[in-house]
Formats: C-alpha cells, sequence, structure tokens
C-alpha cells in the first residue's frame, strides 16, 4: 500500500506518497520550480543546480536540488526566497551566456529572472545536462552514448568515438536534448548571440512576478503538468 | 611466521621480539620516506650495510629503513642509538666516516651536523633541534620508531594491543562513546566530529557495513597521508579494524592512488604479514570477529578524494560525486552503510582506545582536539612534516618551527587547506589551527597543507594557479562548478592581463558565493575560496591590477617590464648574453639598457644579474 507523507512546500501543506522527490510533489500541486536536467521517469542526477530549493532542517536553511530530495515526513521547503532567487538567477545566467541557442535554456533564464548576461557569450552546442546519457542508459538500455573526459573536456560521445551497434536510431536523446529548440527568430550568428527577449508575454509575467511559470518550451516538449 | 591466536600469544611474540631487539647495541635509524629518497637515501642505506657487513659489524648494529621522519628539508635523515646523534644531508660517501668514527668510536662528526640558522650553532642530538622541539609529535614519532615493512617492530612498540583490548573488552557501543568524548574530528578536511560518523553507521540498518580508508591525497603542497600510509601502515590497519568492530563491517577498503607507489607497496605487504600472522582475516584472536582489508588504488583524480566519487571509483564506476542527501554512512559503498575517515583520522584511534579519551581530549583547543599534521612548504626556511597540538597559532607554526621565511624576507601569506582553502595575510597569523576559526577566516585546515607565501607572490596570480588547477580537477558534473570556476578564471584571466573591469570584483564575488552554496559535492563548495579569501584580504591588489593596471609583486606579465639600474650596473654582459630574445642593448663599459619592444618578460636576465641591476617595474 502506498504510503502517504506531509510536508510544506513555500507554505503549501502537500501530500506526497513515499519515494517521489520534492520537485515532482511541487509539480503535482503547481508550484513551478525551473528544471533543467530532470526529466519524468528518469534518475535524477542533480547537475544543473536549476531546483535548487531551501530546506529548513532545525531552524537553519540548507540549499539543495529538489530532484535528489526525497520527501520526508515534516519537512519544510521554500522554493522561491530571494536568496534561491539570486542563486538560480546567477546560475542561469552561466547556461545561458554557454549555450544562447536554445530557446529552452533562454526560457529558464527568462524564467529564472536574467535581465543581462554579465559573461561573454560562447555559443556552445551542448549544456552537459545528461537528459539523453539517461534516456539511452535508462529507458533503452542501450548505452551507446555516455559522458567522456572530465571538467573542461567533458562532453558527451559514443564509446571510442564510434556509433555503437547497440544504438537503435531511436532518436530519444535528440527529442529530450533542450539544444534542439532553436530560438524564434532562428539560430543566432557566431559573435551576435544575446539575451533573448522578443516573447513579450514571457517577459512580462517574469517581471512582474518573479516565481511564475512562464510556459516553458521544456514544458511544452516535455509532459509539465502545465501543458 | 607464528600463527597469533590469543592476546597472550600476542604478548608473548612481543616481548619475544623485545630481546630479540635488546641484543643489538645500536640502531641507526635512515629515513627511507620518499622525501629522503627523492635526496637519496637509498644509495645511504645501501653503502651504509655494505660498510657494516665489510666490516662485521652487523651482528651489533640494526639499521631501521622507516618512513618519513617530517624534516624532509634536511635529507637524507640518519639517527643513531643510543646517543640520539642526528645527521642531515648524508651523502653515501660520508659512510665510511660515520661507521669507522660513531658506530665504532662513539665520536660525532661534526660537518654532518646540523647547524641552527637562527643561532648558527652546531646541534649533536635531534632532541635539541627546534623545529622538533616545538612540537607534539604523536604520529610522526611512531613513524621513527618502525620499519614500515616489518610488523615486528610496529608489535614491539605497542602495536595491535589496542585491538586486542577492544576486540575482548570493549562493546561496540563503548568504543563509540570513547571516540565521541575524545572529540576526534575528521582529518580529511571537513572536520566532522568521527564518532557522529561511527554512531550513525552502527545504527544504520544492514548487516553488511564497509569501512574506507581515504589516501586519495591530491593537494598541492600536501603529503601528510601519505607519510603516515608510506611510515607506519599497521597503525592504519588497526585503526580500521577498531573502527570495523565499532560500526560492525567485516570488509575495508584503502583507497590510495597509485602515484604514491611506495604508499600502494607498503600497505600491500602489511596487509599481507597481518594475513600471515591471523591479526587480519577469519576469527581474529580467536573471537568471532573476522575482517579483510583490500587496496583499491585510484587514478589520481582529484575529485576521487569526495567520499561519493572515491565509493564510485571502487565500485568500478566513473569518479563523480553524487547528491548526498542520503548520508554515506547509511547508503554508501554499494549502498550498503560505510564509515569513510582519512588516513590521520584512522592513525588517531588505536591511541585514543589505548590511552583513553581524555588523554586525547587534553590536547588541543575547544572544538578541536588533538594533535594535527601539517605540511610546511613554500617560501619557509624548514620545510617538512610538523605535528603541532590544535589551537597552535600559525605564527608558532611559521616562525618557531618553520624558522620563518626564506633569505629573511618578510611572510605575505599561508594559504591554509589546499586549493580550497584560503590565503591568510600577515594580521590573521595569531589564529589558532581550529577547524572552526579558519572556518570563520574564510579558509579552513582542509588536510592540512601549509602554503607559504614571500612578498613576490602575487595574490591574484596564486587564485589564477588555483583555479586552474581546480578546473583541470572538476570532475564536470554539476553547473556552477564546470561553468563557475572556468568564468571566475576568465575574469581572473583579463585582470592579470591588464584589461580587467572595477565591476568584475562584484561579479566574482557573487560567482564565487553562488558556487560556494550551489555546487554539488564538498569540493565545488570549496572551489571559490581561493578568489573569495584573496578577495577578501588582498582587495588592494585586485584593485592595482585593475585600475592601476600594476602588478606590485611582479608578477603578471603584462602588467610589468623589466629595467636596468644604470647605477648598479656593471657593464659585466651576462644579461646581454643571456637574453634569448636579444632585447638587451649595451657597448663594452657602457650601461646596458633593454629595449622594451623586444623584451619577452621571461625573467633570464633578472635572474642572472649578480649585482640586482635589474628590476620590475
Amino acid at each position: 500500500m502506498l504510503q502517504y507523507i506531509n510536508l510544506k512546500i513555500d507554505g503549501v501543506n502537500i501530500r506526497a506518497a513515499k519515494g517521489t522527490t520534492v520537485l515532482d510533489a511541487a509539480f503535482e500541486y503547481g508550484i513551478c520550480i525551473p528544471n533543467l536536467c530532470h526529466v519524468p521517469n528518469l534518475s535524477n542526477i542533480g547537475a544543473c543546480r536549476i531546483c535548487i530549493v531551501e530546506q529548513i532542517v532545525n531552524g537553519r536553511s540548507k540549499v539543495t536540488t529538489s530532484c535528489t530530495l526525497l520527501v520526508q515526513e515534516g519537512m519544510i521547503i521554500k522554493s522561491n526566497t530571494d536568496k534561491i532567487r539570486n542563486l538560480r538567477r546567477n546560475i542561469a545566467e552561466l547556461l545561458v551566456a554557454q549555450a544562447p541557442n536554445s530557446k529552452a535554456i533562454q526560457d529558464i533564464a527568462v524564467r529564472c529572472g536574467v535581465k543581462k548576461v554579465r559573461y561573454p557569450f560562447r555559443n556552445e552546442k551542448c549544456v552537459l545536462c545528461g537528459r539523453c546519457v539517461r534516456a539511452c542508459t535508462e529507458l533503452f538500455r542501450a548505452k551507446a552514448i555516455g559522458f567522456v573526459g572530465r571538467g573542461k573536456n567533458r562532453h558527451i560521445d559514443s564509446p571510442f568515438g564510434v556509433l555503437s551497434e547497440f544504438c537503435k536510431r531511436c532518436g530519444a536523446c535528440i527529442d529530450l536534448c533542450p539544444m534542439t529548440i532553436t530560438p524564434c527568430s532562428g539560430p543566432m550568428k557566431p559573435g551576435k548571440e544575446r539575451l533573448c527577449g522578443e516573447c513579450e508575454s514571457q517577459l512580462y509575467l517574469s517581471d512582474k512576478t518573479p516565481d511564475h511559470c512562464v510556459w516553458c518550451e521544456l514544458g511544452k516538449g516535455f509532459q509539465c503538468g502545465r501543458y | 611466521m607464528t600463527k597469533i591466536n590469543t592476546i597472550s600469544d600476542l604478548n608473548a611474540l612481543r616481548n619475544k621480539i623485545i630481546n630479540e631487539q635488546k641484543k643489538f647495541k645500536i640502531t641507526v635509524t635512515l629515513c627511507g620516506g620518499t622525501g629522503c629518497q627523492a635526496s637519496g637515501s637509498q644509495a645511504v642505506i645501501d653503502a651504509l650495510k655494505n660498510e657494516l657487513a665489510k666490516q662485521q659489524l652487523m651482528q651489533t648494529v640494526y639499521v631501521r629503513r622507516t618512513g618519513c621522519h617530517g624534516f624532509c628539508e634536511q635529507g637524507p635523515l640518519m639517527v643513531i642509538e643510543p646517543g640520539n646523534i642526528f645527521y642531515c644531508h648524508i651523502s653515501p660517501e660520508d659512510v665510511f666516516e660515520i661507521v669507522s668514527k660513531t658506530i665504532l668510536k662513539g665520536e660525532v662528526i661534526e660537518k654532518l651536523l646540523y647547524k641552527d640558522p637562527v643561532s648558527g650553532n652546531l646541534i649533536k642530538t635531534e632532541k635539541e633541534i627546534p623545529f622538533y622541539k616545538a612540537q607534539d609529535r604523536h604520529l610522526l614519532s611512531q613513524n621513527m620508531k618502525v620499519d614500515p615493512c616489518s610488523i615486528e617492530d610496529y608489535i614491539a612498540m605497542g602495536g595491535y594491543a589496542a585491538l586486542a583490548k577492544t576486540i575482548f573488552e570493549i562493546p561496540p557501543d563503548r568504543i563509540i562513546k570513547e571516540i565521541k568524548e575524545s572529540g576526534l574530528r575528521g582529518r580529511g578536511g571537513g572536520g566532522f566530529p568521527t564518532g557522529r560518523k561511527w554512531a550513525e553507521c552502527y545504527e544504520a540498518p544492514g548487516n553488511e557495513k564497509y569501512v574506507i580508508c581515504n589516501a586519495d591525497e591530491g593537494d598541492p603542497g600536501a603529503y601528510m597521508d601519505r607519510c603516515v600510509l608510506e611510515g607506519n601502515p599497521h597503525l592504519i590497519i588497526e585503526g580500521m579494524m577498531i573502527g570495523a568492530w565499532a560500526v560492525g563491517a567485516r570488509e575495508g577498503y584503502v583507497y590510495v592512488r597509485n602515484e604514491y607507489p611506495l604508499a600502494v607497496k607498503n600497505i600491500k605487504i602489511a596487509i599481507q604479514q597481518a594475513m600471515n600472522m591471523g591479526i587480519l582475516g577469519e576469527k581474529i584472536f580467536g573471537s568471532s570477529f573476522s575482517f579483510h582489508i583490500e587496496v583499491a588504488r585510484g587514478g589520481g583524480a582529484f575529485v576521487c578524494g569526495e567520499s561519493t566519487a572515491l565509493m564510485a571509483s571502487i565500485e568500478g564506476k566513473v569518479g563523480e560525486p553524487r547528491p548526498k542527501d542520503v548520508h554515506t554512512v547509511v547508503d554508501g559503498l554499494w549502498n550498503k552503510p560505510t564509515t569513510l575517515n582519512n588516513v590521520e583520522t584512522w592513525a588517531n584511534v588505536p591511541s585514543i582506545i589505548l590511552n583513553g579519551s581524555s588523554w586525547f581530549a587534553s590536547k588541543g583547543s575547544k572544538g578541536s582536539k588533538g594533535t594535527k599534521i601539517l605540511a610546511l612548504t613554500g617560501h619557509i626556511k624548514n620545510t617538512g612534516l610538523v605535528e603541532v597540538p590544535m589551537g597552535t597559532p600559525i605564527r608558532t607554526v611559521l616562525f618557531d618551527i618553520g624558522g620563518g621565511a626564506l633569505n629573511g624576507k618578510t611572510i605575505k601569506a599561508v594559504q591554509t587547506g589546499g586549493p580550497s582553502g584560503g590565503c591568510l595575510p600577515d594580521s590573521k597569523f595569531d589564529l589558532p589551527i581550529d577547524f572552526d576559526a579558519l572556518y570563520e577566516a574564510g579558509s579552513m585546515i582542509g588536510s592540512g597543507g601549509m602554503v607559504v607565501m614571500g612578498k613576490e607572490t602575487c595574490m591574484v596570480d596564486v587564485a589564477k594557479y588555483f583555479l586552474t588547477f581546480l578546473q583541470d580537477e572538476s570532475c564536470g558534473k554539476c553547473v556552477p562548478c564546470r561553468l563557475g570556476i572556468d568564468r571566475m578564471l576568465e575574469i581572473i584571466t583579463t585582470i592579470t592581463e591588464g584589461r580587467g573591469k572595477p565591476e568584475q570584483i562584484e561579479l566574482l564575488q557573487e560567482l564565487g558565493d553562488t558556487i560556494s552554496q550551489t555546487s554539488l559535492c564538498g569540493l565545488g563548495k570549496t572551489a571559490a575560496n581561493p578568489v573569495l579569501s584573496t578577495l577578501r584580504y588582498f582587495r588592494e591588489e585586485y584593485d592595482a591590477h585593475i585600475n592601476e593596471k600594476r602588478c606590485s609583486a611582479g608578477v603578471c606579465q603584462a602588467l610589468i617590464t623589466y629595467r636596468i639600474d644604470p647605477e648598479k650596473c656593471t657593464f659585466c654582459g651576462v644579461c646581454k648574453s643571456t637574453c634569448p630574445h636579444n632585447a638587451i642593448i649595451g657597448q663594452k663599459k657602457q650601461v646596458h639598457s633593454i629595449d622594451l619592444q623586444l623584451c619577452q618578460k621571461c625573467g633570464i636576465c633578472r635572474s642572472e644579474c649578480k649585482f640586482d641591476a635589474i628590476f620590475v617595474n
């Protein structure tokens, strides 16, 4: 029989099945915690750190990712404090500076309140969220791609750089990749990358209520409860 | 080899070994640690053994090749008992003299004695050397008494007595209570109370539990774990066994990096010896307790020193940390409760059991008990391993033990805790070496590395160096650590190249804060410390780099120019002939000058000039 656990997220009393993550529990109640590397039904690795929340333990707050945190009885979670919004904005800024050519990431930046990017744009093709690797490994058991290298050299590749025989060409990796969603106005030219501000409705929403769902492209493609 | 089946067997063996060792009239202790080996101690040991055999002294002189003594600066080192005569900088050519004079006649050879750089006096015995005198060498002194490859030496010193006491007299919950009361905190860097960790692991459900010794030491300039593991591997084995008894584990791992070949070799020999004697294995000392240890070798990734990454590495997976929302004491190696401690932590355990928790708690400060081994390196006179009680002021370590800065210069800063620690300025040297005090000052004890920096060090360049190290060693899994360090390095590089902007300092601070709060593992959480601490204490250097485009230490190449002082120049022409870029102009018997267009700022001329005529602008 399912066991249920009571916790509080942003002051809302929440009842969630034992074993669910705080992120999933929040979604179920319509609390939008922005996220990138989380995919429903895949394991969570806590790599993008966008979904951070504050957990209050004995009066002291601890910053942790909601996707890896399992619900516990009496837990108190705050997903939308000033501190968390600041940290999230800084992480989103790092991400969007790295890969401005993705609408999904531009959406996250808007959602997290990034108004200005203080780093030079880089226009990389991958942000190493690891969605593709986990889909390939866990859903299709193919292990046709994986992480290679460490630190700055970390990248996604097939084993030994050769297309694996186990690749079923299912395309799940492409479906889940946030980089395959190009900005509305098309790919940005090298050297002309910018923070996308063209979706006025989104900006309007995020300006007025910084914690609000902006109906992000990731949510649309990846079965967010809102769509 | 005799098997030990009961405690009385162990005691009988100990007495036998002690009696056997008494036959030797003279004991010569030679340091065979990695530091002294690099200075050529192996050749000295071979020469000594040859010479003793030639003069037929092998029956009266016992040569013991031990682990690191700590005073690596003066290696190779030799101590001759009785008399406690201390010789340093020995070469194989000196061996004949040592044998014929000191060993046969008891005469002291003056040229091999240690000369105190402060008073200029020759010091005859080891005990009188100021470097050793000011320390409390609890762990390191054991290194000097045992041959790491000889279990007999360790047993003669009283080894495995704590284990025997544990198994037959103390139930696990009392061991944990004892460790808790001793106030022992993890020596690997985190400073987590060891007793609490053991208690949580003891209470965790499951029959299958593990203990791990973390010997994956990767900080630049730190080598204390290496020396303890190389010099006294049985101490670690005993400590781990006591821990295993306390938490209920039957298997243990020593995770040691393959770059420490001597440590790998010695711990493997020690495990084999203990197995042969029946100290490790099934039904130890005839009790119901069984324990096995395996050696896992690491590939040298800095991140594998982090507990979850280390466990992943032992499991055969990629050495990457994972979220620790459930602690490793509950869900660790192969998802079983696991107690992971640093080498030095394990090394402290046997003596706590033997001497009692109050003995251990009597040393140290309020929040940090016991002694700590520090690796003193950098611009300081006496480099080497130093063991002091917790709570000793940094100043004591730097000046009383370390002897002050090299060449009589001043010490500008000291970096504690390796790349994840911080740089402390002169004004903070009165702080005690204490987990909480250093943490509040924006640094940490870390594993115990202490890199001393003199006046000619640029703090922005130091931050850049550590960021480069961390960028290489970051696993790259989480965004703040991978991209954050990369961007910090990018900003610092622009500052050192003279393209910095004032608002970048604020950005560095904000970014550093974000990295330390949101990173996945402990390494990421402390990765911003080098930048944050230098910003906190050496802000004026950053400002000088940005606003005045000036590097006061003369390190950042883009911001300096080399010039020749016409009053000091003696027209010797050395600079002109050594300059690889032909940038120095000047005829014979005329003052030379540097063509700034051609100068590549390599600094060769400055180091070659004997008259200090070349200076940095």
